[in-house]
């Protein structure tokens, strides 16, 4: 008798253990996808949230595919010095990619970092 | 650059789709070199049984498998169109439809140069026109086509309630995305007055096309365009066509 209700006591916390650690798990796994830099991900929905002039740059850099800060500055009819700004802005946050090819210097939407 | 022109609407059934083929098939009969993509890859457009079949998908554009020329069929010859007439359809296998939904932002991302990189080269194939139907709402599979087009047209049945939900998506899409919007009020009644005209945001109505109930049971099985261009769904078309090509040209 009391046998029996010490081993559904058992398995009762046995199951509540094993929930939880379901619970931490899930969490942990969202946590790391931010830490893998999945965030800096520049996919369209992150894009409408971008300031408007930010937002224009990375806009452009789509369209283009890849482009040097004239060529982009050509496009949105800004100074070069300007537009130069937003794409480091754009790469600090992770979501520009900057390759040097010679002596020009590339731009391109990034493939997110981490993974 | 070849125009590209996004069919969207925020709620799902207001007539994109037979929009989107009949505006095709008119600039190709007047002899426009057309493609239409059927972008809607979670709920895939009826096209793929009103057109001749391709071999393969848009799907595969999406994943890189193949270039946008490899894709898309012309169907001039079997249409009976003056111009080019290039389709490209979204892959309606359960698996594929279903796989849509598990895609992560990495991969939309990627999606959306990929569309970027079709534009260009159907632009540098001589198309003029390329007619991107889209999924009601917003998500990724409407709204990376609405970036990369450069008018939408929003179609939307008629009603105050609409015109509202319609102002969320005018001012945090389209808007914010820089894009030449229209409105084409689809499926009106006589009785209920144009109010899809978004004071707030003042968006030109191209056109209202009235409610008819033989468009309802023939679009599914014919492009009424090309076989009765004298039908008053058509003759909205034609001069819906007409009313683009003064904004554009
Ligand atoms: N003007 C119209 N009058 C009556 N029925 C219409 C009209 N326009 C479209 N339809 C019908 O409405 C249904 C939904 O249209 P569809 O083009 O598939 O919408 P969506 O692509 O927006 O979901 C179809 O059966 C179509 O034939
Ligand atoms: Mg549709």
């Amino acid at each position: 008798m009391t046998d029996n209700s010490s081993t559904e006591e058992m398995i009762r916390l046995l199951r509540e253990i094993s929930g939880k650690l379901d619970r931490i798990l899930i969490q942990g796994s969202a946590d790391n996808e931010s830490d893998d830099g999945i965030l800096d991900v520049l996919d369209v929905m992150t894009l409408l949230t971008l300031p408007d002039h930010l937002r224009t740059t990375a806009t452009a850099l789509f369209e283009l595919g890849s482009a040097t800060a004239d060529e982009l500055a050509e496009r949105t009819n800004k100074e070069r010095a300007v537009e130069s700004n937003y794409l480091n802005q754009l790469v600090r946050m992770g979501h520009v990619a900057k390759n040097r090819k010679g002596r020009k210097v590339y731009f391109s939407i990034g493939e997110g970092l981490g993974k | 650059m070849a125009l590209t022109i996004a069919i969207h609407s925020y709620k799902g059934g207001s007539g994109k789709t037979s929009f989107a083929i009949n505006l095709a098939s008119a600039y190709a009969s007047v002899g426009k070199s057309v493609c239409l993509l059927d972008v809607d890859l979670k709920a895939p457009s009826s096209f793929n049984y009103l057109l001749p079949e391709a071999k393969h998908w848009v799907n595969d554009i999406f994943e890189g498998r193949y270039g946008v020329m490899d894709v898309v069929k012309d169907v001039s010859k079997e249409m009976g169109t003056k111009g080019a007439f290039y389709v490209g359809y979204s892959n309606p296998d359960i698996v594929a439809v279903r796989g849509i939904s598990s895609k992560d932002r990495k991969w939309q991302s990627k999606a959306l140069k990929l569309l970027m990189t079709a534009k260009r080269d159907l632009s540098n194939a001589g198309i003029d026109i390329v007619i991107l139907d889209t999924g009601a709402g917003v998500d990724f599979t409407s709204v990376n086509a609405i970036a990369v087009a450069d008018y939408v047209i929003s179609v939307g049945r008629p009603g105050a309630s609409r015109q509202r939900l319609m102002e969320q998506v005018i001012g945090g899409v389209y808007m914010p995305l820089d894009k030449d919007c229209y409105i084409i009020e689809n499926m009106c009644h006589n009785d209920n007055p144009t109010d899809l005209s978004g004071k707030k945001f003042d968006l030109p109505v191209l056109a209202s096309i009235p409610c008819m109930c033989d468009v309802a049971v023939r679009c599914d099985n014919e492009v009424l365009v090309l076989t009765e261009p004298d039908h008053a769904f058509s003759k909205k078309i034609y001069d819906i066509m007409e009313s683009l090509d003064k904004i554009t040209s």
